[in-house]
């Protein structure tokens, strides 16, 4: 197909075939006219023509399996539309009612204050990273922080110097702060590539790539004694080792860390935490203990807001349903169709 | 009805239901911006108490970071308790909103999903308004890490019994994308080792060669293809058992043997493309001339390692292992005698192209040999338009019409065959498996040789020595600039402009402040450069408005931050971070001083002058 005919195929499509096509390639498509539409899909499409013409011709013949769109209104999807659906979860036997709003809102607060007790996996974590490196994996907002500022005390009472690491430079900053506040200032420095703050300071905080080169530099001869009497390394957000232009930066400071020091590894969620643990344990003189858990400490319940500011909750659970994306509230169902029905009126077809 | 929600609508239901604070994800910093702006008439005040709580939490923010006192978004901060926090802003801007959200003082927080990697920063209630994110230029849905991620910063311990994650749709949303998040379990992570220029550097200053083997090995990378390798090690296995009952015959390599005889009797032309400069001969014997092959020469006998054929040369090529380990390049037709003997060979792409192992293997087996070898008889594919005739002829100087094991040879053929392409296709991915990280090693040690950072034993040579230190992206284009000498004699600024256009790679369009002659004719040498490196490098973008904006901020040292901004459209935040990388490089231009005391203080100053104002607030 050369450009103008394929200009002049999409200029005969209805405009929201054209919205449909443009999601995911347009942005802000949503504002765009019909004419501005076609402009910008053949020029975000200039690199990769086949992709737009594929869907295009997909969605041509997804337009020619239903019927004319004359007979309308059809709100309810028709049939082999429904098909189209992702593959369903296996279904409970026995189909609870759909929870209501009232009860999906029920318990919102402020717990009482209590006192602080660590929770197991925070205890078994320090215990553990006495003696081994250690990785955390556990969800967003469970308390790795709080492992991280007891072993740091815990290696600092030892006389032994602390690197903590994090992704990015706000967050060391933040961390300055909090470590400042809890040990004294005098005992947290921060490095950066042209400022040292309190550099010989027990507990110091870095980004990644300056403890890599730090490595680096040790390893080519530069002494530097706080590398000498380094017993703990704290890479936080260790997930940051499957970004495609950063991760290797984790990867080199794991390689090269002092064998006397013990690594501590805290990442949020990820789907395979033994294999870093066994990676550890290949690299590392000792056997790398992991500790994880994949519930979250304050529930979640998720909901679904519509346009006009009607809340509904999203699943027939009050929790959320794990494995079973499917499980959608009735209510949320029906407000999102007529919401798709509505924005894109015809020729959407649902996936 | 409208595409999205109105976010002061938004922000009115989530107060009526108690789900503030909240944090309210948005596709963009202009959508974050703009839905500030929809509150710029809205009655949906505080009561006074809360504004001034607001009021005097920023004045203490404000002491320690006065870049933000003349904020534009501080009255709607202060009057409605929502706040806009994206890449746009200044690091002090947000950490003032995180302190304000963390005492508690805000409802909502519009933010770009930017914020949900690993900013502490939770609140009670997240709303999601997108499926996909932009990343480099695409749009690309959101991972269920991500979606989780995101949706994680719902309630606070300690502050919250329970969170919630709200889906608001937008234009931009899948609502499967995010139900398979919401549900789902985490992808696994994978290695992204890549090896740079730096890299290799280092490793070779701190340890010899032949040890860096054995230190890529210790990667994730490595870790995640041994897996791999054993998973097809296995299948591996499984076909070397099913290989077993076809073992040797008549003659060793029955299977290769078959296959000609199989060939030629079907008439099929044989699989190598005849070579119009080589004799029929020569073409019939390719086939046997694999890797692990053993053949007699004019001087002795070898182990073939690899065939080859190069631009200009007549004949096709081997590479010899002969007697005592050497190595040896000699034409196919040098090769007096084809032995019906081969031995295992792990190959690999380069010099000596098999594995170290393989290498000694095969030289002890070399020496090894009996005085006598069976001779493989070869059949010549006829080279013209075979003929019946020559068919039949040419069977008669085949063993197999009348050898005794042919019955169960033709009977095995088609299972062995296809069970031997298998074992090879098997062999091949799991050497190249356990030894792709150290091609790829090799390979950027070839570049580094050629440029003349590495001798040809691979040590750092004196240029080695200092590029080593420059750890950064664009390595080899600096460390070439410096050799080329192009920053000698160059001021401050200069030096900064450069490092700018070279630290910058965000391609959001930007204003074009004055540049001055020599920053642009420096520029046009970097580009230059810069293209004749690409084979070996990408490219940096070097943008000329970004160079000529750090040049300014160095040259006049009275600009002030507003002033600066002013000359760019560039938002506050994106030429916080220009600087805060310029800074970055030129921290490591600055490691240079032993070898290069001029452009190492060049550097120095260049850091001084930068670091004023807003840069001077944080480390
Ligand atoms: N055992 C505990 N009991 C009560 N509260 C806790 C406990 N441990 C941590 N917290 C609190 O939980 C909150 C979140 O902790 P933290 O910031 O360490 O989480 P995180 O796991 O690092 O999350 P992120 O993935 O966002 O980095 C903090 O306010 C902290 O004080
Ligand atoms: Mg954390």
């Amino acid at each position: 197909m050369t450009t103008d005919e394929l200009e002049q195929l999409l200029a005969r499509q209805p405009v929201a075939l054209l919205h449909r096509l443009a999601r995911g390639r347009v942005h802000r498509h949503f504002r765009a006219g019909k004419r501005r539409l076609i402009e910008l899909l053949l020029q975000h499409s200039s690199q990769n023509r086949a992709g737009l013409e594929s869907d295009l011709q997909a969605l041509l013949e997804v337009r020619q399996s239903r019927p004319e769109p004359g007979g309308r209104p059809t709100h309810t999807p028709t049939p082999s539309t429904r098909k189209q659906l992702p593959a369903q979860a296996p279904i409970p036997a026995v189909m609870e009612p759909a929870i209501s709003l009232t009860s999906w809102l029920e318990g919102i607060g402020v717990p009482t204050p209590q006192p602080f007790v660590p929770d197991p996996w925070q205890l078994e974590a320090l215990s553990a990273v006495g003696e081994t490196d250690v990785v955390i994996s556990v969800p967003t907002g469970s308390g790795k922080t709080y492992v991280a500022v007891e072993a740091a005390r815990r290696a600092m009472e030892d006389n032994r110097t602390v690197i903590y690491t994090s992704p990015l430079k706000a967050l060391s900053n933040t961390k300055y702060a909090e470590f400042s506040r809890l040990f004294g200032s005098e005992k947290v420095g921060i490095l950066t590539g042209d400022r040292q703050e309190n550099g010989q300071a027990p507990l110091l905080i870095m980004t990644t790539e300056i403890l890599r080169n730090l490595l680096y530099d040790a390893a080519s001869g530069e002494i530097d004694v706080r590398l000498d009497t380094l017993g703990l390394v704290i890479l936080d957000e260790s997930q940051y080792l499957a970004d495609p232009e950063r991760g290797v930066v984790w990867e080199e400071t794991i390689i090269f860390c002092p064998s006397q020091a013990r690594l501590l590894l805290l990442s949020a969620s990820i789907g395979n935490p033994q294999d870093i643990a066994d990676w550890l344990t290949s690299i590392r003189p000792t056997t790398c203990r992991l500790v994880r858990h994949s519930k979250r400490t304050v529930p979640l319940r998720a909901g679904y807001l519509h346009p006009n500011g009607k809340l509904t909750p999203l699943f027939r659970t009050l929790g959320i349903p794990y494995g079973h994306p499917s499980q959608l509230h009735p209510e949320a169902k029906r407000l999102f169709s007529e919401y798709e029905e509505e924005t894109l009126p015809a020729g959407r077809p649902r996936r | 009805m409208p595409p999205s929600i109105h976010p002061v609508d938004l922000i009115t239901a989530l107060r009526h239901k108690h789900l503030t604070p909240a944090i309210v994800f948005l596709t963009s910093r202009r959508a974050c911006d703009e839905a500030m702006e929809a509150f710029d008439h809205a009655d949906a005040v505080l009561p006074p108490v809360r504004q001034e709580a607001i009021g005097a939490a920023l004045e203490r923010v404000i002491t320690q970071y006065p870049s933000i006192a003349e904020h534009p978004l501080i009255p709607i901060v202060q009057r409605i308790g929502v706040a806009a926090h994206h890449a746009g802003h200044l690091p002090s801007w947000k950490i003032a909103i995180e302190e304000l959200m963390r005492q508690g003082h805000l409802d909502a927080v519009f933010a770009t999903t930017t914020l949900a990697a690993g900013v502490d920063f939770p609140a009670r209630t997240v709303v999601i308004t997108q499926s996909s994110i932009r990343k480099s230029r695409d749009f690309t849905d959101l991972t269920i890490g991500e979606v989780q991620q995101v949706a994680g910063r719902a309630g606070r311990r300690g502050k919250d019994h329970v969170g919630f994650a709200v889906i608001t749709p937008s234009p931009y949303i899948e609502l499967n994308v995010l139900t398979k998040g919401l549900t789902g379990h985490p992808e696994a992570i994978d290695s992204q080792f890549t090896i740079s220029y730096p890299m290799v550097l280092n490793l070779l200053k701190a340890h010899p060669h032949e040890h860096i083997q054995g230190i890529l090995a210790k990667s994730f990378a490595q870790f995640q293809l041994n897996q791999r390798a054993e998973l097809i090690q296995r299948k591996l296995d499984q076909v070397q058992t099913q290989l077993e009952p076809f073992g040797p015959r008549v003659c060793t390599d029955w299977i290769t043997q078959w296959q000609t005889f199989d060939q030629v009797r079907k008439r099929h032309p044989s699989r190598h493309p005849a070579h119009r400069s080589e004799s029929p001969e020569i073409v019939a014997r390719l086939a046997f001339l694999t890797p692990g092959r053993v053949v007699g020469l004019s001087k002795g006998r070898g182990i073939v390692l690899r065939q080859y054929r190069s631009k200009g040369q007549k004949n096709s090529m081997l590479t010899m292992l002969r007697p005592d380990g050497a190595i040896t390049e000699c034409p196919v037709t040098s090769v007096r005698e084809v032995y019906d003997r081969t031995y295992d060979c792990a190959e690999i792409p380069s010099y000596p192209w098999c594995s170290t192992e393989s290498f000694d293997q095969l030289s002890e087996q070399l020496e090894d040999l009996p005085p006598r070898l069976p001779i493989l008889p070869i059949l010549t594919a006829p080279s013209v338009e075979p003929l019946p005739d020559a068919v039949v002829q040419s069977l008669g100087d085949f063993p197999c019409p009348t050898c005794s094991s042919r019955p169960a040879c033709q009977k095995d053929f088609p299972t062995a065959s296809r069970l031997r392409q298998e074992q090879h296709r098997h062999m091949k991915s799991i050497q190249a498996l356990r030894t792709s990280l150290w091609h790829r090693f090799q390979e950027r040690v070839d570049v580094l040789q050629t440029f003349g950072y590495l001798t040809s034993t691979a040590q750092l040579t004196a240029d080695g020595e200092w590029a080593r230190l420059i750890r950064i992206d664009h390595s080899l284009l600096i460390t070439e600039l410096i050799r080329a000498e192009a920053f000698t004699g160059a001021d401050p600024s200069l030096l900064a402009g450069i490092m700018a256009s070279l630290a910058h790679d965000d391609d959001r369009p930007g204003a074009f402040p004055r540049i001055s002659p020599g920053l642009s004719s420096l520029l046009r040498q970097v580009r230059k450069l810069a293209e004749s490196l690409s084979p070996h490098e990408d490219p940096p973008l070097l943008r000329a408005d970004v160079a000529a904006l750090a040049e300014r901020w160095i040259a006049e040292p009275t600009l002030t931050w507003i002033g600066l901004c002013r000359l760019t459209t560039m938002a506050e935040g994106d030429i916080y971070r220009l600087l805060a990388r310029t800074i970055e490089f030129l921290s490591q231009v600055q490691t240079l001083k032993a070898t290069h005391p001029g452009l190492a203080d060049s550097a120095a100053e260049a850091l001084a002058l930068i670091r004023r104002g807003v840069l001077e607030e944080l480390p």
